[in-house]
């Protein structure tokens, strides 16, 4: 394992490069079309709640790679350009999204009815109370399974490697099947997976204590 | 020009006729006691005026704006409309000073330094300026509902509407949140409360409507004259029923 | 009895890779040792391993379930030379995977079945003579610019199967080019039908099925490597490999050979003459 550490070290980093970028991006598009969703799938207008609903469960209940391959070989068609790179992080996007959406609507109707109807009062417009009111206290209700969904992404980018992505996954397996070395690649790749997940997954515990004690997001 | 103005006003649930033909007027600077025995509407006639329920049919009007009008802005009647609830609902996610300046800020987009002195002056009135940097949940039930009265005082509206204000608090503090009350109102404000606070409606309000199964059963100009001869029987008997009235 | 409980349990662990164990060593052992030539005359009967999911060579028919192709078609011709016109011909698919092992076995007397002659393999089994010249080639859509893999400068894309020489090989004749590596042929030529390379490159066999499947992409340039294919049969057949190059040769004279290349291979645009003997 160490000799194909040493030996790929710049294959294995570039493809590390590839999987943070991916995952960084579908982190933030997720977390954004997830809160979006999740308000249609609660909102009060019947059909941005129908949008919602579709949404959520055509994208939660198609395997990722099902959606990624869709990118990647039939959405070119429409929009050239979109490489194994944009459609797989297009794909993780859209997949996580559907599961964010889940969870942030979990999490806004646990936030008590009062909360809402206190902004209203208060003059604040719908989409104003959900943002300084009721959506900071969802997300903070719901921190310790976002933070799961966050690790998942990060392993889930690995649908990259089926659509030359060049990500982690990619280079992991371009270097098994040039060595054979296949044991020992797998492991430097899953031990480089967890050396990108341990951080993620601690951040996302600090932000949930931290996030106890104080008032405001 | 009246503050409110109830005409035929129905309400239903399903089959359930939560409100029947209401007839109200309610003038601006009156301070209206809403009692009557529990599911007499009485809440529910209250949250049809800021619009957290809609009528079904009939007309009502608040600072002149139909409220059946879709071209009615309902946050403007909000921002000009407050409302104190049962159970405080103080904004969780805020300190005591956000939850009072988050609306003038957000909604009359005045500056925070403005918002800031506003809240402390209103802290200072309700008497809980040294709680000004705590959350909500470390705050007793009393000084939540204090805390919950300046909010919609630093909105400077209209008229505030009172729900049940005092029927979650323990009954030692009671007597803080009605001393606020009563503040407000010798201030001139309009205010409407649903109360089981007989001492509030005789002593403080100017005008008692009594309800039951929905209807306006009594509407009463004198207090005092209502709780010594009430002419509804209903009114009679709820009355009866209540043990001690001072 | 903490200690014993956790003796247990590493026995328990133990025992699916003891499973495992014998399973891998079950599939090395050498069955098929026994002279085919005296079998199958015993039994009137021959099986050869063929691919069942390669257009042109061999591909299973969905409704029928029967498996048709050039190399189906070879090997009925060539055991029929050899064991006479009643002789009956049972077809078992294999894969790249699979195709050694059920040879060794003995599951099938013969494999025909896209291999290459190396001399990796050869340490393993026998080969025949060459009966198609495989070899690297491109495939591109008509009308594109790149007409020989010479054309794959840099800016372009080509579209490899990953983990598959023909990736190593590109890397050598394009090296300017930008390799993709997809999992396997029919997802290499999705991605080339949807624009993600310009061009796919694999073994000029493949390539002719893809394009008998979708006539807008065609091979162009020829082949740039030798990869020619071989029946393989057991070491220590010598008689029936004797037998089946004998075969071979008698179909090619006999025009059979020529045939069931034009049967087969006359259709398909871009199809390289030279590939065939």
């Amino acid at each position: 394992m160490i000799s194909i550490l040493v030996g790929h070290w710049s294959e294995l980093i570039e493809g590390m490069k590839y999987t943070i970028a991916s995952s960084l991006l579908a982190l933030v598009g997720s977390l954004i079309l997830g809160v979006i969703f999740a308000m249609f799938v609660i909102s009060p207008n019947k059909s941005l709640n129908v949008i919602g609903k579709i949404y959520v469960e055509i994208f939660r209940n198609i395997p990722l790679l099902v959606i990624a391959m869709f990118f990647y070989i039939v959405m070119p068609r429409i929009f050239p350009g979109l490489d194994g790179f944009k459609a797989g992080t297009i794909g993780l996007t859209i997949y996580t999204s559907a599961f964010i959406a889940e969870t942030v609507r979990a999490g806004i109707e646990s936030v008590p009815v009062g909360q809402m109807e206190a902004a209203r009062s208060n003059g604040m417009a719908y989409l104003q109370a959900m943002r300084y009111i009721v959506l900071p206290q969802a997300i903070k209700i719901v921190v310790p399974s976002l933070g799961n969904q966050f690790v998942n992404l990060v392993k889930n980018s690995s649908v990259l490697a089926f659509l030359a992505g060049f990500d982690l996954m990619y280079q992991g397996n371009l270097i098994a099947s040039t060595t054979f070395k296949t044991t020992d690649t797998y492991l430097a790749v899953g031990l480089l997976y967890l050396v990108m997940t341990m951080p993620l997954s601690y951040f996302m515990r600090y932000l949930e204590k931290r996030w106890s004690k104080t008032p405001t997001v | 020009m009246s503050m409110i103005e109830f005409h035929d006003v129905n309400k239903y649930y399903g089959k359930f006729k939560a409100l029947k033909n209401i007839n109200l007027t309610i003038e601006r600077g009156e301070v209206v006691t809403i009692i009557g025995p529990s599911g007499s509407g009485k809440s529910t006639l209250l949250r049809t005026i800021n619009g957290l329920e809609l009528i079904s049919s009939g007309q009502l009007l608040v600072d002149n704006h139909d409220l059946a009008d879709p071209k009615t802005d309902m946050n403007r009647i909000r921002k000009n409309v407050g409302m104190v609830f049962q159970h405080f609902n103080l904004y969780a996610n805020k300190t005591i000073l956000q939850n009072i300046t988050l609306g003038p800020e957000k909604v009359l987009k005045m500056s925070h330094v403005k918002a800031a002195e506003d809240a402390e002056r209103l802290l200072s009135l309700v008497g809980l300026l040294d709680q000004a940097q705590k959350l909500p949940s470390m705050l007793s039930g009393g000084q939540k509902q204090r805390i919950a009265i300046a909010r919609a005082l630093a909105m400077h509206p209209k008229a505030i509407l009172f729900d049940e204000p005092t029927s979650a608090l323990d009954p030692e503090v009671i007597g803080d949140v009605l001393e606020v009350m009563k503040k407000v109102a010798d201030q001139g404000m309009t205010m409407i409360v649903v109360t089981h606070e007989m001492g509030f409606a005789k002593e403080v309000g100017n005008r008692l409507v009594f309800m039951a199964d929905g209807e306006i059963r009594e509407d009463s100009n004198d207090p005092r004259a209502f709780f010594e001869a009430p002419k509804d029987p209903r009114a009679q008997e709820f009355l009866g029923k209540i043990i001690h009235v001072d | 009895m903490q200690h014993m409980r956790l003796k247990q349990l590493r026995l328990w662990c133990l025992l699916p890779l003891f499973i495992l164990t014998l399973m891998l060593t079950a599939c090395g052992q050498h069955v098929g040792e026994k002279d085919v030539m005296q079998t199958e005359r015993e039994t009137n009967e021959i099986t050869w391993g063929v691919k069942g999911d390669m257009r042109l060579f061999g591909l299973t028919d969905i409704e029928t379930g029967e498996i048709r192709g050039f190399e189906v078609d070879i090997a009925k011709a060539v055991s029929k030379e050899i064991f006479g016109k009643n002789v009956k011909v049972n077809f078992v698919p294999v894969n790249s995977n699979t195709r050694l092992p059920l040879l060794k076995n003995g599951n099938v007397d013969a494999l025909i079945a896209t291999m290459s002659i190396t001399a990796d393999r050869k340490k393993e089994i026998d080969f025949s003579d060459v009966y198609f010249n495989a070899g690297q080639a491109i495939m591109v859509k008509k009308g594109s610019k790149i007409k020989s893999v010479k054309d794959l400068t840099s800016g372009t894309k080509v579209i490899g199967i990953q983990g598959s020489n023909s990736v190593l090989n590109i890397k050598k004749y394009a090296p300017k080019s930008e390799v993709l590596q997809l999992s396997d042929a029919a997802q290499a030529f999705a991605a080339l039908k949807s624009g993600q390379g310009d061009a796919m490159t694999t073994d000029n066999g493949i390539l002719y099925g893809l394009t008998s499947d979708d006539p807008s992409y065609h091979v162009v340039g020829g082949s740039f490597t030798t990869e020619p294919y071989g029946i393989g049969v057991n070491k220590g057949q010598k008689k029936f490999l004797t037998a089946i190059n004998k075969a071979l040769k008698k179909i090619e004279k006999n025009g059979e050979y020529q045939k069931l290349v034009d049967k087969w291979f006359s259709q398909i645009s871009g199809f390289d003459g030279s590939v065939v003997k």
